[in-house]
């Protein structure tokens, strides 16, 4: 099984170069850099952590959402079932692929911000945080892509994601919504995440709300993975 | 018979969200070293069947023992046992040919040699092209190949030869021929009668989910098939048929009386043919080829 999982990880790899994803994350990640040199590198602190947790969060969304559906329209899915891997081992390498995937873009931006823009950071907890919220939002991006009919209903869910959970977290960053409603907001998968994301930068987070948004996300991811995608992940693989 | 690898009884299966059963309640067994043939109209219940049979499908009521035991007592190792050839094309479409087979064949303890496998089908020179460039029949030909990669003892084929041009067909067909000679067992789905009376060596009609006959080729086209002769004579004007048994030919008063008056334009002796067979026993045409 770990043997299979190291395989179907090196085969989602190397996809990701064939399909010109790992290069066009990179391009992105550049992207965010120049726009930052754009907007005058004293708006740093409060963009890099966005930029950083738009890569993480929404990026790993969409990219195993359509991942999911292009190999289901592929039937590269199905024949990945009747493999010794079994299904688990597919679904952990798509997950540590969307994994690599983001902590490649913050280790970009991050080591930008640190060198170029003088943000102070602690890496290890930015880069644990990414890890984290990429896993969260592969599984919901998984659970997303199960529950859409199809791709254009998959981008529907994603933009309803966004308006409902991480529009109002971007603004609650900007100030726009009041403090008194950060309890409600961290029910919120993006909320979390930017509050870990924000952690690592050194801003004043307090401590029961990285605890708390730590332990939400892994939860969530965890709950998704157990008694959602899990029992449905086969069906949906097979359906024509 | 042999031994039955797969021993199915009183199997079911509904697809969620759908009223009517799409397998109700059928009954076979694959003999090793055969090649086993589930034979029916389209919609008749045989994908279904062939994706209940490689575990795709779960949730079915009956039994089925592969060897004897419980299909569902088995592990992912299973796999390691069958080579499942779908219906439509199953590969990564933006990798070639060749990184395609790479990848899964790395999946499996046992690796057919790759080059081989897709030199017999005739791809050998196309290997370093993106499958998105294979037209259907190629894509369908890798399909085969995938389905041999873990040198598997037994083989599922879901309409293996659609798609293909005749020459591919006798191809992939002679291929299968070939695995049967070195001792694999086969599971086919087809409404392709051509194919059935070549490869399978006992057939299972199915239609609407019910299997409605079992035998072997040459037993349908004893039981249902009638030797006969075929006259067309211009009478009048128009042609007419005219069919005589070829039993006490030599004495039918009728068939003596039309050779001495008639104008016989065509003469015909024939047996019932497999397709003649499939629509008298599920009761739709079938294709011809
Ligand atoms: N995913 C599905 N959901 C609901 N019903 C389905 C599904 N797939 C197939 N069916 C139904 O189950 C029945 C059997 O379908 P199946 O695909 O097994 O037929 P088949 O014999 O393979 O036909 P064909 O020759 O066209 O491939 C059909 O009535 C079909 O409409
Ligand atoms: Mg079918």
């Amino acid at each position: 099984m770990s043997d299979n999982l190291l395989k179907l990880l090196k085969g989602e790899l190397k996809r990701l170069m064939k399909y010109n994803i790992l290069q066009i994350s990179f391009a992105v990640a550049l992207l965010w850099i120049a726009v930052i040199f754009l907007i005058g590198r004293e708006q740093a602190t409060t963009f890099v952590p966005l930029f950083i947790f738009m890569d993480a969060a929404l990026m790993t969304v969409l990219y195993v959402g359509a991942n999911l559906f292009y190999e289901k329209q592929e039937n590269t899915l199905k024949t990945l079932l009747i493999t010794p891997s079994g299904y688990v081992a597919v679904l952990a390498s798509k997950i540590i692929a969307a994994v690599y995937l983001a902590l490649q873009s913050s280790v970009i931006i991050s080591l930008a911000a640190f060198f170029l823009f003088d943000v102070q950071l602690d890496f290890l907890a930015l880069y644990s945080a990414v890890v984290l919220i990429a896993f969260a939002h592969a599984a919901l991006g998984f659970s997303f892509a199960i529950v859409s009919r199809d791709f254009n209903g998959l981008i529907a869910a994603v933009g309803l994601y966004m308006i409902f959970l991480a529009f109002p977290s971007i603004f609650f960053a900007f100030g726009l919504i009041p403090e008194r409603f950060e309890a409600v907001m961290l029910l919120s998968p993006t909320h979390a995440s930017m509050m870990l994301i924000d952690a690592s930068f050194g801003k004043t987070v307090a401590l029961w709300t990285v605890l708390v948004s730590t332990a939400y996300l892994a939860a969530l991811a965890a709950g998704l993975l157990l008694f959602f995608i899990g029992p449905k992940y086969r069906e949906n693989a097979v359906r024509e | 018979m042999g031994v039955p690898i797969f021993s199915v009884r009183d199997l079911r299966f509904t697809y969620r969200k759908s009223r009517v059963a799409a397998v109700k309640g059928i009954d076979f067994d694959v003999v090793e070293g055969e090649i086993f043939g589930l034979l029916g109209p389209s919609g008749a219940g045989k994908s279904t069947t062939q994706k209940i049979l490689t575990r795709l499908f779960k949730t079915y009521e009956g039994t089925i023992e592969y060897f004897g035991k419980d299909l569902k007592a088995y592990g992912n190792a299973f796999y390691e046992d069958i080579g499942v050839g779908f219906e439509l094309p199953v590969h990564f479409s933006k990798l070639t040919g060749l990184e395609n087979m790479r990848f899964f064949s790395e999946l499996y303890k046992k690796r057919a040699d790759i080059e081989t496998l897709l030199d017999a089908v005739g791809l050998l020179e196309d290997k370093d092209r993106p499958v998105a460039d294979y037209s259907k029949g190629m894509k369908m030909r890798l399909n085969f190949v995938r389905a041999l990669l873990n040198e598997p003892r037994v083989l599922f084929l879901d309409e293996v030869t659609n798609g293909l041009d005749p020459g591919n067909a006798r191809i992939i067909k002679d291929l299968i021929k070939d695995f049967r000679a070195r001792g694999g067992t086969a599971f086919l789905t087809t409404h392709l009668m051509n194919d059935v009376e070549e490869l399978c060596d006992r057939v299972a009609f199915i239609r609407e989910g019910e299997i409605v006959e079992t035998a072997s080729p040459r037993e349908l086209k004893i039981k249902h098939g009638r030797r006969e002769l075929r006259v067309e004579t211009f009478e009048n004007g128009e042609t007419k048929m005219h069919v005589f048994p070829l039993e006490g030919l030599g004495e039918n008063k009728d068939f003596l009386a039309l050779l001495k008056t008639a104008s016989i334009e065509t003469m015909h002796s024939g047996e019932t043919s497999l397709d003649e067979i499939f629509i008298k026993v599920t009761g739709v045409a079938g294709d011809v080829r």
